[in-house]
């Protein structure tokens, strides 16, 4: 046997907030938790790399809108009405229990400007909800956690499949990308929290992993899961934010927040035509916006902040390298002074995430446990079906680590498979064959994902580009076996650029099947331009069966979790 | 794999500056950065530089700022239309 095997209770995939925050429940119930993550080290968050400057939060401060049925209430409206909102009312009550228990490993939210916290209001939420704060080490005293309750941690280290029995999730396959050491892991549970799908399509640089998210966050749970049959919903919506143009990098939230215009080329401050909020608005509706700007002809867009009073552009300046160190640096190479003139935005490379709105995520179809319609796989974070930037990571990852404690529990200690050694054995050969294979190298394969994502997939859809990304992404997967890789960091990429494919065609099927458009940008279809009421408050659920991508529908009304039939 | 121009390595490291900790390959969350452990003779090495995230997770770990990012011209002076990236219109 050429590979090591490994027995936990439960396997976290991903170490960013969602898995961390996920394993510190289920380790201080006692249980033995593994993490799987591909970088080195638990200190930073999984989607921006860095700190974080924002967090998402009720607190139960006095006023009504700090009040988590105000903020359920708004949610539909900011959802478009397709949320699970079962999902997200537990998500929202549970926030300040999160922040307090965030706050109780050592991250200091409060702004020492004023020894409070400092909120402000953006992306069209009806109150003051994000803490804006100096999140630098955020991560790293979550991560420092885990390290205390002695999570274990494979670092560098990339799940790749799933192993079940009976339809119930028993495992996974992994590799040590720097080692070539191969796992065969056993849990009782997993909990996928490998993030969103990036490196989905083409940015203005041109250069793949120049991105606004984490470009090594690739859709890793989404393909483990679907090749599982798990059901993953919402993959229709696409997200893309503003980013200075070449630079696709996070911020927009700290420019909106502190007041920052958009102008178009004329000089016209034009997010009113859009939304009553003007920059205020949610994220997809800004991006939306700036889309049809462009493609009105009213391009160059700039974002401006001359107007702004000089104490907020130093606290901007000061913290301009919060949640991307080399901000500062770009701005300086570039020799741009952002408090003297307007900066060029571009629209960034598109994601599959939550579409530019909070509480709707993208992935794997959760229940209020975490768990997902597969038995014994849960969720979190950018690759759950609510989803909610960091906080959103945050406290559902700390819901899933409950739910799945819970489950493991009740199991009260069943008896798992035997490892299926033919399995491991023909995921490992298939693997391995990429290090001697001849065909297309991962690069050129993800190159031309990119291309028929920008070009057929993205922000304008119709069933003949759909019918064509379709196609297109069909041939490539016949090759997908003989795709080359270098070496055994080749290998990892040859894995994340066939989830980036598989991503894609899940998310042109589930375009296709819904006939309308919806939220802006996020999926327009140019044959459906118009948002259909009446027959469209529907989920789009896509799973596998018998090999075969399978689309169904489910009211949005109901919870997701109303569809599931786990079969146990 | 297409025919191309060198690559640009963002990740410049001064090496007489650099005491050859290992820090930068163990923060790097790419994989990009490879030092051999334990080895004070060995500077790291950028094996993935068209790889980069210009996260500067690398630069800002540096216990003596051996390490500089540097952008490159696509990224300072970027020329591309935003509207190429705004999908084809397919009858």
């Amino acid at each position: 046997m050429s590979w090591t095997e490994l027995e936990t209770d439960v396997l976290v995939i991903g170490g960013g907030v969602a898995g961390c925050m996920a394993a510190i429940p289920a380790l201080e119930e006692g249980l033995q938790v593994t993490i799987l993550e591909k970088g080195k080290v638990l200190d930073h968050c999984g989607s921006v790399g860095c700190g974080v400057d924002h967090y998402l939060t009720i607190m139960d401060s006095g006023p009504e809108w700090d009040t988590p049925e105000f903020l359920i209430k708004h949610v539909p409206e900011l959802t478009d009405g397709i949320v699970d909102l079962e999902v997200t009312s537990k998500l929202i009550h549970q926030m300040p229990r999160v922040l307090k228990k965030i706050e109780s490993f050592g991250v200091n939210f409060k702004d020492p400007r004023f020894n409070d916290y400092y909120r402000l209001k953006s992306f069209g939420l009806p109150g003051t909800y994000h803490i804006n704060f100096d999140g630098t080490e955020f991560k790293k005293h979550i991560g420092q956690q885990v390290r205390k309750l002695k999570g274990k941690v494979l670092t560098r280290t990339m799940g790749i499949n799933l192993l079940e029995k009976d339809n119930k999730v028993y495992g996974a396959v992994a590799f040590n990308f720097r080692s070539g050491e191969w796992y065969a892991i056993k849990a009782k549970s997993i909990v996928m929290a490998a993030g969103e799908v990036n490196r989905l399509s083409k940015n203005a640089s041109g250069m793949p992993f120049d991105s606004w998210h984490c470009p090594f966050n690739t859709g890793d749970a989404h393909r483990m899961a679907f090749n599982a049959g798990a059901i993953l919903t919402n993959m229709e919506f696409v997200e893309t934010t503003l980013t200075p143009k070449g630079f696709s990098a996070q911020g927009l939230n700290a420019l909106v927040s502190e007041g920052a215009h958009f102008v178009n080329k004329q000089g016209e401050r034009f997010m009113f035509k859009y939304d009553e909020k003007g920059e205020n608005a949610r994220r997809a509706v800004i991006a939306d916006a700036v889309i049809n700007e462009y493609l009105l002809g009213n391009g160059p867009i700039y974002a401006d902040c001359r107007h702004l009073p000089s104490d907020v552009l130093d606290h901007m300046e000061a913290t301009l390298q919060i949640d991307r160190y080399t901000m500062p640096a770009f701005y300086e190479q570039k020799a741009l002074k952002f408090r003297d003139e307007p900066v060029e935005v571009s629209i960034s490379e598109l994601s599959i995430r939550r579409s530019g709105v909070y509480f709707r995520g993208s992935g794997l179809a959760v229940d209020t446990q975490g768990h997902s319609s597969k038995e014994n796989l849960f969720a979190a974070g950018d690759c759950a079906s609510v989803s909610g930037g960091i906080a959103g990571a945050a406290v559902l990852g700390h819901i899933s680590g409950e739910g799945v404690s819970a489950h493991v529990k009740k199991l009260n200690g069943a008896k798992l498979p035997d490892f299926d050694s033919e399995e491991i054995n023909r995921i490992k050969n298939e693997n391995e064959h990429h290090l001697v294979a001849s065909g297309m190298n991962w690069r050129a394969f993800e190159d031309k994902t990119r291309e028929v994502v920008s070009d057929y997939i993205g922000v304008r859809r119709s069933s003949k580009s759909l019918e064509l990304a379709m196609q297109t992404l069909s041939a490539l997967a016949a090759n997908e076996l003989e795709m080359k890789a270098d070496d055994l960091h080749g290998l990892m990429r040859v894995n994340e650029t066939k989830s980036i494919r598989l991503s894609a065609e899940v998310m042109a099927n589930a375009a296709m099947a819904r006939t309308e458009s919806r939220t802006g940008s996020s999926h327009f279809r140019s044959d459906f331009p118009e948002t259909n009421e009446k027959d469209w408050k529907k989920f789009v659920l896509v799973s596998k069966e018998k090999d075969r991508m399978k689309i169904n529908f489910s009211d949005a009304s109901d919870s997701l979790a109303s569809t599931f039939n786990r079969g146990s | 794999m297409s025919e191309e121009k060198e690559v640009h390595n963002p990740i410049k490291i001064d090496p007489e500056v650099c005491v050859k900790c290992n820090l930068c390959d163990w923060i790097c969350p790419g994989d990009l950065i490879y030092k051999k452990e334990d080895d004070r003779t060995t500077l790291p090495e950028v094996k993935y530089p068209d790889e980069c995230w210009y996260c500067g997770l690398c630069q800002s770990i540096c216990p003596v700022d051996a390490i500089k990012i540097i952008f490159p011209e696509e990224m300072i002076n970027c020329k591309t239309d935003v509207r190429s990236l705004l999908g084809k219109d397919v009858e």
